[in-house]
């Protein structure tokens, strides 16, 4: 008996899990962005081992280098290596889009699945207060976050994940209209599943794919408008290494010195490129569908 | 309680729209003993789905409404049930076979998750437990344990339809309704899940409720059958009665549109007609229209029904007793 159990759950679990490890294996996009990442999260990790400098290194005399052997991106405008405070910022960087796109996810999918399954009423509520912070802007609605929260890192990013749940939770709603009237949820519920159930375990792997798409698309924005915070001084503040306030203030010197904003701009377009390839191949990977 | 299992009175069932009122169900009775086979025949909007649905307490509400009536299962009413009991109740005692095999599996959880939940939903048994049964489930419907981990889209539709069955027999229940469970399969597979179904029956004394418009299907696995025509029974009764005593106009034209083996025709001899709107029934006998012996008396009040022998029910002026009630 102990033996065939084991056998039942051990089969299921390693015929899952190698399905979808071979499956991602097998998307070279996804490996490439899969590498990258893991280079940022060590980055993340120990900076300080890998930085040259360290992220408050001033040096008037050395500003405005171009990249050398010595400074790799070159320096900023107060002689701070640059390198070093792109490796420095990834930790915060990353921190950021994570957990502000968690926020916003985890809050969407809430709203979503409550306005979607149960509708009419329900719906209506939720889908009106939706609207109503649709209708405000994206920054206005996290500075005045922020100002009545308090200026510190955890209130950024609530600020930032609370302005873009309205996307998720229509995005989540939507798809939500579209499976909960499939055969299998009613089968589901002949089977005497409750509507937790249904939901958790039923509705929503079913909407995966674009939950996937929506939030690896929004991390880019985060980490854009938590340097548009930056810029009015409400977000990270100044002498910390983030990537969006480099770029905000290195935009004065873009004329003569391009190095200034071109390495913290690339690193947000590379974070952005590769978890968009390693989202389109988590959600390829996950989906029993595409099993070939 | 006596030994019926199932038990329906009078139900009605309507769908209330803004606009219109759909008499989906029309005070159809039927009762069902422990370990027998009941077929419910009728053409497509007869009811039959809904009266499947009304049993498992999941018509949508709204537009769906069980106007009046009970539903008594083993003695308690469904309708007036509590939903954590109607839950309790759903997969454990009753579970359903839906009509399309391809739509009625989740496609990202596999087949095995999707039996052993059933299961884990009423039985108070460990993970690996719940996982062993579902196992022993799908050999018992003829798939290797080993495909436990695959998924819906991996199997052909006849296995769907298999996996189906053994979620809806994975906690024993003591009903089960198949709504045209062989409906979207060719007849060979038709014939096999057919099989399997009665095999089942008998091994675990399972009470069925089966909709279909088959009438070759009820001959197969069915010990009585109803004949429903826009939401009313018109004919109850063994297979006996309906096959060979045949009273109702109906039911002799349903026989009369099936191809017959022997005889050598050229065209089938099909009901001529359509059947009443369900927005607008009329306050006779709904089949008047298409009735090849239709009298004034029919169109005039409803039609009582009348037991022309013992567990024979026809509703038809024909086969009024008294000259009173005509």
């Amino acid at each position: 008996m102990s033996e065939k159990e084991t056998t039942a759950v051990t089969m299921k679990k390693r015929g899952q899990f190698k399905d979808i490890r071979r499956r991602f294996a097998k998307n070279k996009g996804a490996i490439l962005g899969l590498g990258f990442i893991v280079i940022l999260v060590v980055c993340a990790l120990i900076p300080s081992v890998i930085a040259p400098y360290g992220f408050d290194d001033q040096q008037l005399s050395r500003r405005f280098q171009s990249p050398s052997w010595n400074h790799l991106f070159g320096t900023d405008e107060y002689g701070r290596d640059i390198f070093s405070r792109v490796v420095y910022g990834c930790r915060i960087s990353l921190t950021l889009g994570l957990v502000s796109v968690t926020i916003s996810c985890v809050l969407g999918i809430i709203l979503g699945c409550i306005s979607g399954y149960y509708g009419k009423v329900v719906d209506n509520v939720i889908m009106r207060i939706i609207d109503i912070m649709l209708s405000i802007p994206n920054i206005l609605l996290a500075v005045s976050i922020v100002a009545a929260l308090g200026t510190s890192f955890f209130n950024l990013m609530l600020a930032i994940g609370i302005g873009a749940v309205p996307g998720y939770a229509r995005v989540v709603r939507a798809s939500i209209l579209s499976v909960k009237e499939q055969e299998y949820i009613e089968a589901a519920r002949s089977n005497g599943a409750s509507d937790w159930r249904i939901i958790t375990r039923h509705i929503i792997p079913n909407c995966m794919a674009p939950i996937i798409v929506q939030a690896t698309m929004s991390i880019a924005s985060a980490v854009l408008s938590a340097a548009g915070m930056s810029f009015i001084g409400l977000g990270i503040m100044p002498p910390t290494p983030e990537w969006g306030s480099m770029l905000a203030s290195g935009r004065a010197y873009i004329r003569d010195y391009w190095y200034v904003v071109t390495f913290p701009g690339l690193a947000i377009m590379l974070t952005v490129f590769s978890i968009n390839l390693l989202g389109d191949g988590l959600r390829d990977a996950l989906d029993p569908r595409l099993k070939s | 309680m006596s030994d019926k299992i199932l038990e329906i009175k009078d139900l009605v069932v309507h769908y209330i729209t803004d606009k219109t009122t759909v008499k989906a169900v029309n005070g159809i009775s039927l009762s069902l003993e422990r370990g027998e086979s009941l077929g419910l025949v009728g053409e497509t909007g007869a009811g039959k789905t809904t009266t499947a649905l009304s049993v498992m307490q999941l018509i949508p509400d709204p537009p769906g409404k069980i106007m009046s009536g009970e539903i008594l299962y083993e003695g308690q009413d469904l309708v007036s049930m509590e939903p954590t009991q109607k839950r309790e109740i759903r997969g454990n005692h009753i579970s359903m076979i839906f009509q399309d095999p391809m739509t009625a599996l989740n496609p990202v959880l596999s087949v095995g998750d999707q039996i052993a939940e059933v299961v884990r939903l009423h039985q108070k048994i460990s993970r690996a437990q719940a996982s062993i049964k579902a196992q022993e489930m799908l050999e018992l419907v003829g798939i290797p344990g080993e495909r436990y981990a695959e998924y819906p889209h991996q199997f052909s539709g006849g296995m769907k339809q298999r996996v189906v069955i053994a979620i809806a027999l994975a906690c024993n229940p003591k009903l089960l309704i198949a709504d045209e469970p062989t409906t979207a399969l060719d007849v060979t597979i038709q014939d096999q899940v057919l099989d399997l179904i009665e095999k089942l029956m008998r091994e675990f004394g399972t009470s069925l409720l089966l909709i279909t418009h088959d009438l070759g299907v009820v001959a197969e696995i069915c010990q009585k059958a109803a004949i429903m025509y826009a939401g009313e029974i018109v004919e109850y009764g063994t297979l006996k009665h309906i096959y060979e005593k045949t009273a109702h106009p109906y039911t002799v034209g349903l026989f009369g549109s099936v191809p017959n083996l022997t005889v050598d025709v050229d065209r089938l001899n099909p009901i001529k007609g359509l059947m009443p709107d369900p927005t607008d029934l009329p306050i006779g006998c709904p089949f008047a229209p298409r009735c090849p012996d239709v009298m004034p008396r029919c169109v005039a009040s409803p039609v009582p029904v009348t037991e022309v022998e013992s567990g024979h029910y026809v509703k038809c002026v024909k086969f009024l007793r008294s000259e009173a009630e005509r």
